[in-house]
């Protein structure tokens, strides 16, 4: 990829087809596919985190499972250094000249990851029994509050797991397993 | 399932998340060029291969993605504790009021 050749029209096609059985069919669950969005890939060590903080104007999270949300921004902590910035792709293009510019200041590393994943909303009543046929962390209100984020698994494939409301959900994976992903949660609706 | 508590996340979280890495609290020699074939190989292969408690390395792959270490017994299969690496290997009386 070039790197001063950045346009803020990415547009792909995120290979997804969602049958209609996950897309509102019931009132139960829902499962959406969400548009095209700029990921950065965000490695900045905790005792440059505050500056970082500071000079982005970004809300970085500083606890593992801790997440903050500005206008259409999504962060999430993911590791000990590791955040998972998430915009819409207009804002994406001045989070990219952001973080180039603040690199040559601050100590941290930035990836562009917008095309690796494919992200889904899912809710409803049953969004956590959808999740738990394939998720095995304890998706409870008390265990898993509005706000936490985390990297798990869905049956054989990694998803990085938000929760955005009591009963909605963001789910992010790579791309290439969203078709297996689709499936798996065809079937659990199906076979319920 | 198995649960292990991820000391970096803190939370316990299933086995299926985690990978196993290997005998934990070994230290690459400084300089190798100074070593026998025997020493060379006694560091690449030997393992202690303990019946009881073990000291091992794993990673929370799936997760924050952080290499860790815990002591388990090899016999229960039993995690009794783990902590973040660089920390002291920790000894039998603190793992045995972790396991608490």
């Amino acid at each position: 990829m070039s790197s001063n050749q950045h346009s803020n029209e990415l547009t792909i096609d995120q290979g997804v087809v969602l049958a209609p059985v996950l897309t509102g069919a019931s009132h139960e669950v829902s499962v959406v596919l969400v548009p095209e969005r700029a990921r950065f890939s965000l490695r900045v060590k905790p005792s440059n985190l505050k500056a970082l903080s500071e000079a982005s104007e970004l809300d970085l999270p500083e606890k593992i499972g801790a997440s903050t949300l500005a206008s259409s921004t999504k962060i999430l902590c993911l590791g000990p250094d590791e955040r998972l910035v998430v915009s819409d792709v207009t804002s994406g293009g001045t989070l990219r000249r952001m973080f180039a510019e603040l690199s040559s200041q601050i100590s941290f590393s930035y990836a562009d990851i917008s095309h690796r994943n494919v992200a889904f909303e899912i809710s409803g009543a049953r969004a956590v029994k959808l999740l738990n046929t394939g998720c095995p962390l304890d998706l409870c209100l008390r265990a898993f509050p509005v706000g936490k984020c985390t990297r798990t698994v869905f049956e054989h494939a990694e998803i990085t797991l938000l929760r955005e409301g009591e009963y909605r959900f963001y789910v992010e994976l790579w791309r290439s397993f969203a078709p297996y992903f689709v499936r798996l949660l065809e079937k659990a609706v199906k076979s319920r | 399932m198995i649960l292990i508590r991820c000391p970096y996340c803190d939370e316990q979280r299933p086995e299926v998340e985690f990978v196993y890495a290997g005998e934990a609290h070994i230290s690459r020699p400084q300089n190798p060029n100074l070593l026998s074939d025997d020493e060379w190989a006694e560091y690449l292969f030997i393992r202690k291969n303990a019946r009881g408690v073990h000291y091992e390395r794993w990673v929370h792959a799936h997760g924050c993605a952080r290499y860790f270490n815990a002591a388990r017994n090899t016999v229960t299969d039993k995690i009794l504790m783990t902590y973040k690496t660089g920390e002291p290997k920790p000894s039998v009386e603190e793992i045995a009021e972790a396991a608490k």
